[in-house]
């Protein structure tokens, strides 16, 4: 059956046009959870190989799940292409069957030109030797002739920084040195596809910007890209289309604005399943003191209702249920904000002492309430993490993650934040 | 159909070997490219392991030193009681010793290979030809060194050689191209598997007594007969007579192992360019 399409499909292929330089046609790649069985399927697998003989690699054998299904995709010239998903959804399977790395179990992948791939940043260095010898040795496994790598060495180099201490060993070398001798030598390569699988979340910013300044050159240039990454601002600046993988198959492919938005609704949705919860079990939480305990975490417009969702620029409530179980003072609510595809820089951070806010908790059942005149936040998904504390190191109760999504409204469009505003024309007056 | 354009790569799930010229005329390309990356990996690795280390390339001949010394000292004290052998014992033990360490070191040459270059195949798709030749290129030069070696002891000991030694390279050749094509063959199970590389190392060691490394093959018709089934004797021993006495004992059987090893390594290069895409997908 596969054999067939296959046939197919070659014939297909030369009515298409001539631009397409990758096209995935019903790929589909199986694993084996159990890695004893894996081995065994492996051996029988190598087997039908050397005999010639099929390995009903269309059918699912005991144990064995698909991580990728019917994937079909085509990248035409000069076209980029991201993969968005959760994690386990496949994208890193696809990026190594995409390179010839593994074997599709079914369907066919046709690919013009040649490939380089930045699955890890300096694959094949060697800490003992010096970083010119590295960076011939790296360049030669990317396929490059020795003519080809005295060519562009100084621009590896210029591209790296790394000029005094290229002839250091790669072990001396920092984290960052290292990736940046590893990205300049794939990209060096002058390949007609990259594929670039999450690598540029290391290094510093100042690196990753250089790197995505370069990416764009590239793209210029006529370079297509097939780019994974959880972060959609990266996608959105470098791809023209996005699919959108889950368990392997793909859910949506189209205009990256488009499935970027489908990517985020859902991940919301799976937080707000377990998201129920997020607010119902803190009672059950072990961690909070005899005084105080946290009940839940909502949103309330001007007028008192509970929202759903955060208009940015539009007025909110942010409102802490809690329990006190004694009069609690000089009670201090620390409230950090964070992106949720970038948990490490906080986007806002609000303590209620560094306000001059002194809170008093009288026992029973209050809430406290945070006026927001406008929700400065641009539109995306954000998690909260909410203690209330007293000096010093007391802490009285805690939400780790408290999940909510701010929708958009019509003038934000490029924009960081909601700037507050208001316009107006005065006539001046000049004076003679 | 499947006319593959210059520049186009096609990959399907359908086996390769069902096309063979397509397969033979990519596996000698890739042969060929890879030659360039296993000469800098050779370097490479050649580097990397004595930059590191004060003795350098002693360490190469330390151990069939000590497996010389100690059977010498065997023999000498009379534990061990080997027959007449053709050069005074410690020059015959020491060239049979390093003859058998190549032979040893060209079986485990693919697993070792497949082994130290994990990251990278599991992260670049390369020509795979290029770690196995690279290997091979390491055990030439320990060759060379070890060589070096057993010919300082020959002067010490003033042992003769025949005119025949320049044609011992051949026999040298053919027994790394033996152990080669072994190891080849062995490729899916030994790096699948971690019981069969295991029951490797216990087979090499009985396999070592079973061929007439440490001593000449032995007049006893059981032991003989075993010992002569062995692949390894004709080429370890036709070898060995090349350099010493000149006089072949075995060259119909040494003619017979090395047809048959050559045949063996081409279909162990078949294997192994079969069998390495399954093993990526298992090993990273």
């Amino acid at each position: 059956m596969t054999n067939k399409s296959t046939e197919n499909y070659s014939a297909l292929s030369q009515m298409k046009d001539d631009d397409t330089i990758i096209s995935i046609q019903d790929v589909s790649k199986k694993f084996c959870r159990s890695l004893k069985q894996a081995y065994v399927y492996g051996l029988k697998d190598i087997a039908a190989e050397v005999f010639g003989t099929s390995r009903g690699s269309h059918a699912l054998r005991k144990g064995e799940f698909w991580a990728l299904q019917n994937v079909s995709i085509d990248v035409r010239r000069g076209e980029s292409l991201g993969l968005i998903g959760v994690n386990g959804s496949g994208k890193t399977t696809l990026l190594r069957t995409i390179s010839g790395l593994i074997k599709p179990d079914t369907g066919s992948i046709r690919i013009r030109g040649r490939i380089a791939a930045l699955i890890a940043l300096g694959a094949g260095f060697n800490p003992l030797l010096s970083g010119r010898e590295n960076v011939y040795v790296n360049m030669s496994i990317l396929g490059l002739s020795r003519q080809e790598i005295d060519k562009s060495f100084q621009s590896v180099l210029d591209f790296a920084e790394v000029w005094d201490a290229i002839d250091a060993p790669v072990r001396t070398y920092s984290s960052g040195m290292r990736a940046r001798l590893g990205f300049a030598c794939a990209i060096y390569t002058k390949p007609d596809i990259l594929l670039i699988d999450e690598v540029l979340a290391v290094g510093d910013a100042r690196f990753r910007t250089k790197c995505y300044r370069k990416l764009n050159q590239l793209r210029e240039e006529g370079t297509s890209f097939v780019l994974v990454s959880h972060s959609s601002n990266a996608i959105l600046n470098i791809c023209n289309t996005t699919v959108y993988l889950s368990k392997g198959n793909v859910v949506m492919c189209g205009e990256t604005d488009l499935v970027m938005s489908k990517y985020e609704e859902d991940l919301l949705k799976i937080g707000s399943e377990s998201g129920k919860g997020a607010m119902a079990n803190l009672s059950e939480n072990s961690n909070n003191s005899e005084e105080l305990h946290i009940l839940s975490i909502l949103f309330k417009d001007d007028k008192g209702n509970t929202l759903k969702t955060l208009v940015s620029g539009k007025p909110a409530y942010l409102c802490i249920r809690c329990k006190a179980y004694k009069m609690v003072e000089n009670a201090i609510v620390g409230i950090i904000i964070r992106d949720i595809n970038n948990q490490h820089d906080s986007i806002l951070s609000i303590n209620s002492e560094r306000d001059k806010q002194t809170l008093e908790i009288p026992p029973g059942e209050q809430e406290i309430k945070l006026k927001m005149p406008y929700c400065g936040l641009k539109p995306g998904i954000y998690t909260i993490k909410l203690s209330i504390s007293k000096r010093p190191f007391y802490i009285y109760d805690l939400v780790e993650s408290f999940r909510f999504e701010v929708r958009r409204s019509r003038n934000m469009n490029q924009c960081h934040f909601y700037q507050p505003r208001s316009w107006e024309i005065e006539e001046v007056k000049v004076e003679r | 159909m499947n006319k593959v354009p210059i520049g186009e790569t096609l990959y399907t799930p359908k086996s390769k070997i069902l096309r063979p010229l397509k397969l033979f005329r990519e596996m000698y390309g890739d042969l060929f490219a890879s030659r360039e990356l296993a000469w800098r990996l050779l370097i490479r690795n050649i580097r990397g392991q004595y930059r590191r280390s004060f003795l350098g390339i002693t360490w190469a001949i330390v151990p069939p030193a000590l497996t010389a010394a100690g059977l010498t000292f065997a023999n000498d004290t009379g534990v061990l009681n080997i027959g007449e052998t053709d050069i005074p014992y410690p020059a015959y033990v020491m060239l049979g010793t390093v003859l058998w360490q190549t032979f040893l070191e060209a079986l485990n040459c693919p697993q070792i290979a497949i082994n130290t270059s994990r990251p990278l195949l599991a992260q670049v798709k390369f020509p795979h030809e290029a770690i196995i030749l690279t290997q091979l290129g390491q055990i030439l030069f320990n060759l060379i060194i070890k060589l070096a070696f057993v010919i300082a002891l020959f002067i010490i000991f003033r042992v003769s050689v025949s005119w025949t030694i320049i044609l011992s390279p051949i026999a040298m050749i053919n027994l790394i191209i033996l152990g080669t094509a072994i190891g080849l063959l062995l490729v899916p199970v030994t790096n699948l598997i971690q019981d069969i590389s295991r029951a490797m190392e216990v087979i090499t060691l009985a396999w070592f007594f079973l061929t007439p490394v440490a001593y000449p093959t032995p007049d006893n018709p059981i032991l003989n007969f075993i010992v002569k089934l062995n692949p390894v004797t004709p080429l370890l021993v036709t070898a060995r007579e090349l350099i010493t006495t000149g006089v072949l004992s075995q060259p119909l059987s040494f003619a017979f192992v090395s047809i048959i090893a050559l045949i063996g390594l081409v279909l162990g290069w078949l294997i192994y360019r079969l069998a390495m895409p399954y093993l990526i997908e298992r090993i990273s």
